[in-house]
């Protein structure tokens, strides 16, 4: 009893403890560098000065806020279109059709293809230079390249947005997907031979099954698109930036003080995400709750 | 009150050689609990699914009121399914389980929370509306599920083997609160089940399907005394078939010739009664009287099988345990069959 007890913490423990050392370890590092430890360099105190210089300092702040705001808009757009998308898609692909393997191949192929390759491949294709706005001015769609609308690179992030889309649909897809196949349809059936149409068995029936994966799935998708660079630093704008790109910026400075202040941007962006999940889950949580 | 006909029904699923349900027709009388009764995979939610138009028939007619609803979409035939597995909604209340139907409907809010107490008492669980799906035992789910259907007053309500995940007491509890609220509300019900003692219990009539195919439609008695062929009464455990001809009342066989009731068929076939019409010893007037030798004799608790040999056949007997007592395997045993509990199958 008492061996079974602390059996499985043992057993975790090896797993736990590298995982604790690696976040905390990393996360504390990066915390006492945010706040200008750098014994490197000789400051070995600490102060809230970098912090201060990201978001306030004349030289940042008109960098921090709007990226602040095109990294909300992006992260939660993505994440919102990409799960809607997503679960559309799954509800078309769980009926028969002919073709249906393939079909649910092709929604899936781009699962292991990386960010990097998907942000290269919008450029190729949706640049104003790309392969899509050249095939549109051959076939007379519009008169010049120049014509075709600004989809990459454009202050709205709506590159960004597109190839983050591109890339969670399908991540969203495989939950959605193996969640609808273990529930099965009789939830559904039972709906609707109680009287239920289409509509109405969507949005009091699959939905809230499919709601707690789609929720842990948003989760993911949100924290990535907040906190990742490489889809921004390539379909991005100078400005506004969105703050991982600003972060990257601020570490790839040669001078070392601008270290302390990307690790500041850094902290800033996991505290965001940190407190916005836990609203979203306290919200999300109260909601199913009350109706 | 709606009286169902099936006409030529038939579901063969796409890449399946075997039609799952076959050719069926059934009528089923307004107000009456009919239960489609067979073993797994006979077809029998699959045909339940149909009449609900869960699923498309390949071929055949539903009429609910001699009017066809093929065309109808499911969720306005008003055919409510109640599943084996209750599937009530984890996210909502027992009493937002219990009134979805009405909520659907639009239903003024308070009359639904009138319609979902009172239902819930009718199944005697009165009082648990606050209360999650997650909460409660299986028997109150399905109960719950079963107050969910009930609760928009179906034209139709089709039970898909609603008692087969609960244990055999709640099972008798369930089945004969199911008898009585349909006879109270007087809703069509189809009770779909492959245990024959629940079939014969709760229906006013059974329909017999074996491999997607009908095999008998009646009163639950006739099963016994006159089944359709030697499937049929296999699977209502009759075990004595023998071969012979049956002509001018007397079936002669190997064994003898035995005394038939008036109505049994005539021609070569197979003579067939029921274990427990089998009385050990001879008949008072000699009638029907054969000498047998008791071969093997099992003890079940409340009965003792006795497998008894006439000449090559072997024929089993389930007697009264006092009654055998004295008897001993080798022992020569007469043993007799009342004409009335004969019956032959002819074809
Ligand atoms: N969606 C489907 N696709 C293909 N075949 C199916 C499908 N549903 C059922 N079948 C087949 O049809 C036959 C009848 O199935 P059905 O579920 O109606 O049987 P059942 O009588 O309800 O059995 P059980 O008592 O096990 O529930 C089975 O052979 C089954 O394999
Ligand atoms: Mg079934």
């Amino acid at each position: 009893m008492k061996w079974e007890r602390v059996r499985i913490p043992l057993m975790l423990g090896p797993t736990m403890a590298i995982i604790t050392i690696l976040f905390f370890g990393s996360l504390g590092f990066g915390f006492l560098q945010s706040l200008g430890y750098q014994p490197q360099i000789g400051n070995t105190g600490f102060s809230l000065d970098a912090y201060y210089a990201v978001m306030f300092s004349e030289r940042s702040a008109s960098q921090f806020w709007p990226g602040l705001a095109l990294t909300l808009w992006v992260a939660s757009a993505s994440t919102f279109i990409s799960a809607a998308l997503a679960v559309g898609l799954s509800l078309l692909l769980r009926r028969t059709f002919f073709g249906k393997k393939l079909a649910v191949f092709l929604f899936q192929l781009n699962l292991p293809i990386p960010h990097l390759v998907i942000a290269v491949g919008m450029l190729l294709l949706f640049a104003q230079s790309g392969l899509v706005a050249r095939f549109a001015g051959e076939l007379g769609i519009i008169d010049a390249p120049r014509d075709f609308p600004v989809l990459t690179r454009d202050p709205y992030g709506l590159g960004i947005i597109l190839a983050y889309i591109w890339k969670e649909v399908a991540f969203f897809g495989i939950i959605v997907m193996a969640v609808l196949q273990s529930l099965g349809e009789d939830y559904e059936a039972v709906a609707q031979s109680l009287g239920a149409n289409r509509w109405q068995r969507f949005r009091t029936v699959t939905l809230p099954l499919i709601m707690p994966g789609l929720m842990s799935a948003s989760i993911i998708v949100f924290a990535f698109t907040f906190g990742t660079y490489e889809v921004p630093r390539i379909l991005g704008v100078q400005h506004p930036k969105m703050l991982p790109v600003l972060a990257l910026e601020y570490f790839l400075n040669p001078d070392l003080n601008a270290r302390a202040e990307g690790m500041a941007l850094s902290i800033i962006i996991a505290v965001i995400v940190f407190a916005l999940v836990f609203l979203y889950m306290y919200v999300s949580a109260r909601t199913v709750r009350k109706s | 009150m709606t009286h169902l006909a099936i006409r030529g029904l038939t579901k063969r699923f796409s890449g399946q050689t075997e039609a799952a349900v076959a050719d069926l027709n059934l009528e089923i009388e307004s107000g009456s609990l009919v239960a489609l009764l067979g073993p797994s995979g006979c077809g029998k939610t699959t045909t339940m699914k149909m009449v609900a138009g869960l699923l498309e028939p390949t071929a055949g007619d539903i009429l609910f009121d001699e009017k066809s609803i093929i065309n109808i979409a499911p969720e306005r035939r008003g055919a409510v399914m109640v599943f084996q597995n209750y599937l009530l909604f984890p996210y909502m209340t027992i009493a937002q389980n219990v009134g979805y139907g009405l909520k659907i409907r639009k239903v003024d809010r308070a009359i639904i929370d009138q319609r979902v107490s009172e239902i819930l008492e009718m199944v005697r669980l009165p009082g648990i509306e606050s209360r999650r799906p997650s909460e409660l035992s299986g028997g109150q789910q399905q109960r719950v599920a079963l107050a969910r259907a009930l609760v928009v007053e179906p034209r139709l309500l089709l039970l898909d083997e609603p008692l087969s995940n609960l244990d055999a007491h709640l099972r008798f509890e369930l089945r004969d609160l199911i008898r009585d609220i349909q006879q109270k509300m007087g809703i069509t019900t189809v009770f779909v089940t492959h245990d024959q003692e629940e079939a014969v219990v709760l229906a006013d009539k059974v329909a017999l399907i074996l491999d997607g195919r009908l095999r008998q439609y009646a009163d639950a008695d006739v099963f016994y005394k006159r089944p359709a062929d030697e499937a049929t009464a296999r699977f209502f455990g009759g075990q004595n078939f023998i071969s012979g001809t049956s002509a001018n009342g007397t079936f002669e066989a190997a064994l003898g010739s035995l005394k038939l009731p008036s109505d049994a068929p005539e021609g070569t076939g197979i003579l067939t009664f029921r274990p427990e019409n089998v009385r050990i010893g001879a008949a008072a007037d000699g009638e029907n009287t054969l000498q047998a030798k008791l071969t093997d004799k099992i003890f079940l608790g409340t009965q003792t099988r006795l497998k008894l040999a006439v000449g090559d056949d072997i024929i089993t007997a389930i007697a009264n345990p006092n009654d055998v007592e004295g008897y001993l395997v080798d022992q020569e045993v007469p043993l007799s069959l009342p004409p009335a509990t004969l019956w032959v199958l002819t074809k």
